[in-house]
């Protein structure tokens, strides 16, 4: 008799089990074969679990996750034919090149329909003169993580400038002996240096581009001190600074290496994993420092969310769904802690006080010209030579110019 | 063998050859002597999102009727090629001259410090490096290991061969991530050395990250070395190593004599295949130090085509780099196909 009702109570589980496995998507009528493409960060890794939950017989869901996800994507969305690619989580500075070429396909009926079923709130929907073009999920932005033990122990206060940061720098490297570089910040070839460069360009006062056009502006006055401050944390970095990326230097957080530096906020909360760090609780977040005193905060604000090509081979109506079904409030409520969510479900934890800080400092959005990408990967090619002082910044910057105006004029957004 | 036959046995490998290299090539090519651009045109968009609403003038792309972006292409020659080798006069003029208004009164291009060499000599300069330093250690570690893999009992040697191989079955990126997990700041090597007062920072001058790639290259080339050539020591000629014997000869005569020239046919075969990998190196310049104080050719590629987003141009870089490994191989296959002949 016990072992039957243990059967029966066995079934009552799997059965429970099997349910709740299958309750995404359950009510999507339809078939298809949905591959979505994006980026690898631990969000995008939740969302991708629950989107293939949505597996069943004739709905197949895979999600690609690769660090080449911009190139596949505009590659994918461009094609001639169907993108191999029913979808894409992109972050807005992709967002902006595939909506420039007229590649993504609107949302907004889709959004209409199922806007009550989903709870699709106003601020995710990323509209473009009115037309729905990308949902947003997320947002995020660098901001200071700062060691608030060490800065407790020598009565420092947490920078609120980059000079202040280089006076904290020095007090720490003066007194705090388990601490032999206190500042760490991705200063790596490429996308790295190229972001802190344009957060501290626009820190300065400086532009990208002249207004209304493709014509570089970085290389001027601002630009030079953007670099020049960035040489002057070299001495606080560690040696192997120009050949760290945002992992390194959140290693170096993690194995209490480090004071102070700018981070990404969705590397917040991995510093208080214990199976990986050794600081964890004594991290604290703020916004990220002004250029200078009379400067302006250096730092950006990003969102990443899903987009649909117009060269859409399959029933948008499915695809949209399943979208949904795995940026819906249950995912924002099951990872809450993995990203700084849009959606008003998401409780505020402290791993989110240094973008929410660097939103009141008037961080403003990433810059979003099509030909923004252009002249950031010229610069992160450049940007090393500037800092290890092979070339002085203003000729780094002229020459990151020219090789911008050269591959602007090949894509058709300067004309000569 | 008869025509008919011999074609019915390499026609389906030639095919294959065919359609997978030699049509991609030709489409490479081809590529490399053209240009598209979509029609762009200057609007002003009202956007909105997360962060609120705000009127942007920006660029968008002409479209027809239907929404179909219009782009244009173009035949381009060279074009595309003389810019991969630094030798355009128009980009060399945009170099040099100040592209700002805000520029011409500042210094030039070049004062204070010194111009950057053009990108793709620097990266063939670093790739011929890297395989002139890593060939003579692959071939020369990867013969030593077989010697005295053949010098252990069965037991010993099949524990041997699994982990001499190990390098060699981890794929190239896991094995370069693993190679930088040991060598960056608070990794296991750094920290051993910091035992002995010796701090090294591997990643921040050119030597030390050039070093640490050539490294790499020749831990991970080594073990295909050592297994081609500790199979090819099975088969020297046991007579002739003990008529040999007989005559006097001592150990270094019997390899110098005998072994050596046997295996040679395979040491050639293990210098062509690590000319061709090494010249594509990639992972672990990409891996280690992100390009930093190292590009080689095949990561020069690679930065064309994800930063500049130029398929035209990344399609030049791709056939200069396939001309580079044909013209390494020459001497090589020239000796083959001599030697071939010979036996013929």
């Amino acid at each position: 008799m016990r072992s039957m009702s243990t059967a029966v109570f066995m079934g009552v589980c799997l059965s429970v089990f099997a349910q709740s496995v299958h309750a995404k998507c359950g009510d999507i009528v339809g078939k298809g074969d949905i591959n979505i493409i994006g980026n690898s960060f631990p969000a995008l890794q939740y969302i991708s679990k629950e989107l293939e939950s949505c597996n069943r017989a004739g709905l197949k869901v895979a999600v690609k996750m690769t660090p080449e996800a911009r190139v596949e994507t505009e590659r994918a969305f461009g094609s001639t034919g169907p993108s191999p690619f029913s979808a894409a989580v992109v972050s807005m500075g992709t967002f902006t090149n595939l909506n420039a070429r007229g590649q993504l396909q609107p949302m907004t009926d889709l959004v209409n329909k199922y806007r009550t079923k989903y709870k699709i709130e106003d601020s995710m929907l990323v509209r473009v003169n009115g037309e729905v073009m990308a949902i947003a999920f997320m947002q995020n932005a660098q901001n200071l993580f700062y060691r608030k033990d060490i800065f407790e122990k020598h009565g420092i206060k947490a920078p609120t400038t980059y000079p202040e940061m280089l006076i904290a720098a020095s007090q720490i490297k003066a007194k705090e002996r388990s601490i032999d570089f206190p500042i760490a910040q991705p200063f790596g070839k490429g996308f790295d240096s190229a972001t802190e460069f344009v957060n501290l360009l626009s820190g300065h006062g400086g532009r990208m581009f002249k207004l209304g056009s493709a014509e570089p502006d970085f290389n001027g006055d601002a630009g030079v001190k953007a670099i020049e401050t960035m040489r002057a944390m070299l001495p606080f970095m560690t040696p192997n600074a120009l050949a760290s990326n945002s992992d390194d230097v959140m290693n170096q957080f993690q194995q209490g290496k480090a004071a102070m530096g700018v981070l990404w906020a969705s590397r917040a909360e991995r510093m208080d994993d214990a199976a990986a760090s050794k600081v964890v609780g004594k991290i604290d977040f703020a916004a990220a420092p002004k250029a200078s005193a009379s400067g302006k905060i250096a730092a950006h604000l990003w969102w990443d969310g899903v987009v649909m090509p117009r060269n859409l081979g399959q029933d948008r109506d499915i695809v949209f769904q399943v979208l949904m079904e795995g940026l819906d409030e249950e995912t924002t409520r099951a990872a809450n802690n993995t990203a700084i969510w849009i959606r008003s479900t998401y409780k505020p934890t402290r791993f989110g006080a240094g973008v929410a800080a660097s939103i009141k400092a008037g961080a403003p959005v990433w810059p979003s010209e099509p030909f923004f990408s252009l002249a950031h990967g010229e610069l992160g090619k450049i940007l090393p030579d500037a800092l290890s002082g092979k070339l002085s910044p203003k000729a780094a910057l002229d020459v990151a110019a020219a090789a911008y105006r050269s591959a602007a004029r090949d894509q058709g957004f300067l004309k000569k | 063998m008869k025509l008919p036959s011999f074609l019915r046995f390499v026609g389906p490998s030639v095919g294959l050859m065919v359609a997978l290299m030699a049509v991609p090539l030709a489409m490479t090519f081809y590529l490399s002597l053209r240009q598209c651009a979509l029609e762009m045109e200057t609007v002003t968009v009202t956007q909105s999102g997360p962060f609120g609403q705000q009127e942007v003038t920006t660029q968008r792309t002409k479209t027809t009727a239907d929404g179909v972006p219009i782009s244009q292409c173009s035949f381009v020659g060279l074009q595309h090629y003389k810019r991969v080798l630094g030798l355009d006069r128009a980009g060399a003029d945009d170099a040099l001259a100040p592209a700002t208004t805000e520029a011409t009164t500042s210094a030039p291009v070049g004062v204070g410090a010194s111009k950057p060499a053009n990108e793709f000599f620097s990266a063939l300069r670093f790739t011929l490096s890297y395989i002139a330093a890593t060939t003579p250690f692959v071939v020369g570690i990867g013969l030593l290991l077989a010697l005295g893999a053949q010098q252990l009992s069965t037991a010993w040697r099949a524990i041997f061969i699994t982990a001499a191989l190990l390098p060699f079955i981890v794929t190239p990126v896991v094995a370069a991530l693993s190679i930088k997990w040991l060598f960056r700041d608070n990794g296991l090597i750094p920290y051993l050395f910091s035992h002995f007062g010796v701090q090294v920072f591997w990643m921040a001058e050119a030597w030390s990250a050039q070093l640490l790639i050539v490294l790499y290259g020749v831990w991970h080339s080594v073990p295909f070395a050592f297994i081609v050539l500790f199979a090819g020591l099975q088969s020297v000629p046991q007579d002739s190593l003990e008529a040999a014997t007989i005559d006097g000869a001592s150990r270094m005569q019997r390899f110098r004599y005998v072994t050596l020239p046997h295996i040679m046919p395979l040491v050639i075969f293990i210098l062509l295949i690590h000319v061709m990998d090494a010249y594509r190196v990639f992972e672990p310049i990409i891996v280690l130090t992100q390009g930093t104080f190292t590009t080689s050719v095949q990561y020069l590629t690679y930065y064309i085509l994800l930063q500049e987003s130029n398929p035209y141009k990344a399609s030049a870089a791709s056939v200069l780099t396939i001309a580079g490994v044909a013209v390494l191989l020459i001497p090589l296959l020239l000796k083959t196909y001599r030697e071939q002949r010979g036996l013929n």
